[in-house]
């Protein structure tokens, strides 16, 4: 005998209707605006963008048909200005990883407004820095040498270079900061997903590999971005210091220095947080991001900004002091000549830019100041780019013997790839704002729901 | 199999609705939400997510590989350096050191996919309001029970409680 099937409960057949018109989130529509629509005025910055990476192309083929004697190379210095904006470029691409590594663990509440688009400038900043590998060594198709791969020769590399730690470093450093970028998309590309329409709502369904957000999804994907979050904090403070190790492994006055590390790191986190406001000050002016990047972020992003520049306005003057009282007189005369010598521009710059300027945010009122905020990290963007080529350039030119020294200075096709990096960045973070939100909706959600449930400032 | 969603304004409510389903005997049970909230994700999975075991796996294969490997490679192409052992070990540590953070981090990456299950469809009950700003708590049940876990969801303030299947 079978039992009757049991009677549908009453209230089934009422509660079957079709589900009412939602209203969408304020944030959703407000986030999710940059990516609508192209302006002439981003038509404009991107045929620029696109010009000077042409044009860092176009030179590169040259050099490539010509060699490397196009480039300002000169005995004693075969290190210029292609390693200086290496150094630069990976310094930049540190910002994005503090933001969302460090910042994170440290439940720095403040970092959700900015942490998206830092880790996307560190995405396009590592990558930048990379090809000014290739395009160093001259034959760039030869780079892969640099790699461990079995090879008829029988050949390995040799683990105890520092050039080698760089590869790893910079390899690391790259894929993780882009698997980083990928996860913390996933549910903001999900949004967009459920809001899209024609080729936008094919790619974003495949990008967002079928984000639901479920409590299954949200619990692995918090627990993955805390463990990303654990394995990039010593890996961001790590590449910078292995990059530094290429100078300070050596022997080179101003180069064979022990405080390299931390003195790299600082800059690194330095330059990154000038880069990052140099983008975000005009992308929050132009689509109308006040609301979510107030003045507080960019307090908190001067306070840090000015942090660092003391640690590293501190590496510079324990530099000068240890080769002071090093009593070395080869350390002593390159620091002379620092400030002296026929690169004192390049030198003053770096002291001024980086040491001295930031000193005005000690103020509040500048702090806050926008148009100021906006030229003064732009003046540190360049300081920076002048303390590498200070480090680099200056120690190669005057080594131990006098008789061996000589003065570099940047040739045309230089300087012509250098402003290209900067089109190359430009062009890649340009597309990255039509197609990505370039802030994380889903954990400025966060912090809303939560004020709207616990009251202003419950965070 | 009833599946009823019920819709929600606070994440404090769905936790409180989660926990009452489950004490009342209730374990197919899955939530939406349009951020991270710990608390609702606890209520639902009681064990620390298993992603952890693929950040563990994926270092400890980095760290191995990274020593092994500088060891093995400087041993089979050998640099006689002033009569020293060929491989030195405080060196190689920074390739193991990069090794555990690349190992880490891609295989915590695939530990999301699949523990997370990503790369499948979306459930039916999914609809994109709760990637606007509401909550959905999501319970397969008997048909005698859809009355009791309306009232609980109603009880704890859900804005809509439906059948959908």
């Amino acid at each position: 005998m079978t039992p009757p099937p049991p009677p549908p409960a009453e209230s089934v057949s009422a509660m079957m209707r079709p589900a009412p018109a939602f209203k969408d989130s304020r944030v959703n529509r407000d986030l999710l605006r940059p990516m609508e629509g192209v302006s002439l005025g981003y038509f404009a910055l991107l045929a620029t963008t696109l010009f000077f990476m042409q044009l860092a192309g176009g030179i590169w083929i040259y050099q490539v048909y010509k060699g490397l004697g196009i480039a300002g190379y000169a005995h004693p210095v075969f290190w210029g200005a292609y390693i200086v904006t290496f150094v630069f470029w990976v310094g930049i691409a540190h910002a994005g990883t503090l933001i969302s590594a460090i910042l994170y663990l440290f439940r720095a509440k403040w970092r959700n407004a900015i942490n998206r688009s830092a880790e996307a400038m560190t995405v396009f900043a590592v990558l930048t820095a990379a090809q000014f590998l290739g395009i160093h060594v001259g034959r760039m198709w030869k780079s892969y040498f640099i790699l461990p791969y079995p090879n008829q020769r029988g050949l390995w590399v040799n683990f105890k270079s520092p050039l080698l730690w760089d590869t790893f470093a910079i390899t690391t450093y790259a894929t993780i900061s882009i698997v980083f970028l990928a996860i913390g998309l996933i549910p903001d590309i999900a949004i967009a997903r459920d809001r899209a329409t024609g080729w936008r709502k094919l790619l974003y369904t495949v990008l967002a590999c079928g984000w639901q957000g479920s409590s299954k999804q949200w619990k692995a994907h918090s627990r993955t971005t805390l463990h990303l979050s654990g394995l990039a904090t010593p890996l961001v403070l790590s590449v910078h210091s292995v990059v530094s190790w290429d100078f300070a492994m050596s022997i080179v006055p101003g180069w064979h220095a022990t405080i390299f590390g931390p003195y790299f790191v600082a800059g690194a986190i330095f330059s990154g947080f000038a880069m990052v406001l140099t983008v975000m000050i005009p992308v929050r002016r132009i689509y109308g991001l006040e609301r979510y990047i107030t003045d507080y972020h960019l307090d908190n992003m001067s306070r840090f900004l000015l942090l660092t520049s003391i640690i590293v306005g501190y590496a510079y003057a324990s530099e000068y002091f240890i080769a002071w009282y090093s009593a070395v007189e080869a350390e002593q005369t390159h620091f002379w000549m620092r400030a002296f010598g026929p690169y004192w521009f390049s030198t003053w710059c770096m002291l001024t830019f980086n040491g001295i300027l930031p000193q005005l945010l000690w103020f509040k009122k500048l702090r806050t100041n926008v148009p100021f905020l906006f030229v003064l990290s732009i003046f540190i963007n360049i300081g920076m780019w002048f303390e590498r080529y200070v480090i680099i350039v200056e120690g190669l030119s005057f080594e131990h013997v006098p008789a061996a020294w000589g003065v570099y200075t940047p040739s045309w096709a230089e300087l012509g790839i250098v402003a290209g990096s900067f089109g190359f960045f430009g062009t890649f973070f340009l597309i990255f704002l039509k197609i990505f939100p370039v802030v994380a909706i889903a954990e400025i959600k966060e912090l809303e729901i939560h004020e709207r449930v616990h009251g202003e400032g419950a965070h | 199999m009833p599946t009823i969603v019920g819709i929600f304004e606070r994440p404090n409510d769905v936790v409180d609705s989660v926990n009452r389903l489950k004490g009342r005997g209730f374990t197919d049970i899955e939530t939406y939400s349009p951020a991270p909230f710990a608390e609702i994700d606890d209520a639902v999975i009681e064990k620390p997510s298993r992603v952890r075991g693929y950040t563990l796996v994926g270092g400890l294969t980095g760290v191995v590989t990274g020593y092994a490997m500088t060891i093995w490679m400087a041993n089979d192409w050998q640099i006689m350096v002033g009569g020293k052992p060929f491989s030195s070990i405080p060196p190689y540590t920074i390739i193991g050191f990069e090794l555990t953070i690349l190992f880490g981090g891609l295989l915590t990456a695939l530990g999301l996919f699949i523990v997370g299950k990503l790369g499948r469809k979306r459930n039916p009950e999914y609809s994109p309001r709760f990637s606007a700003e509401e909550f959905g708590v999501v319970v397969k049940c008997r048909d005698r029970d859809v009355a009791e876990i309306e009232a609980v969801m109603r009880d704890n303030r859900a804005t809509e409680v439906s059948l959908v299947s």
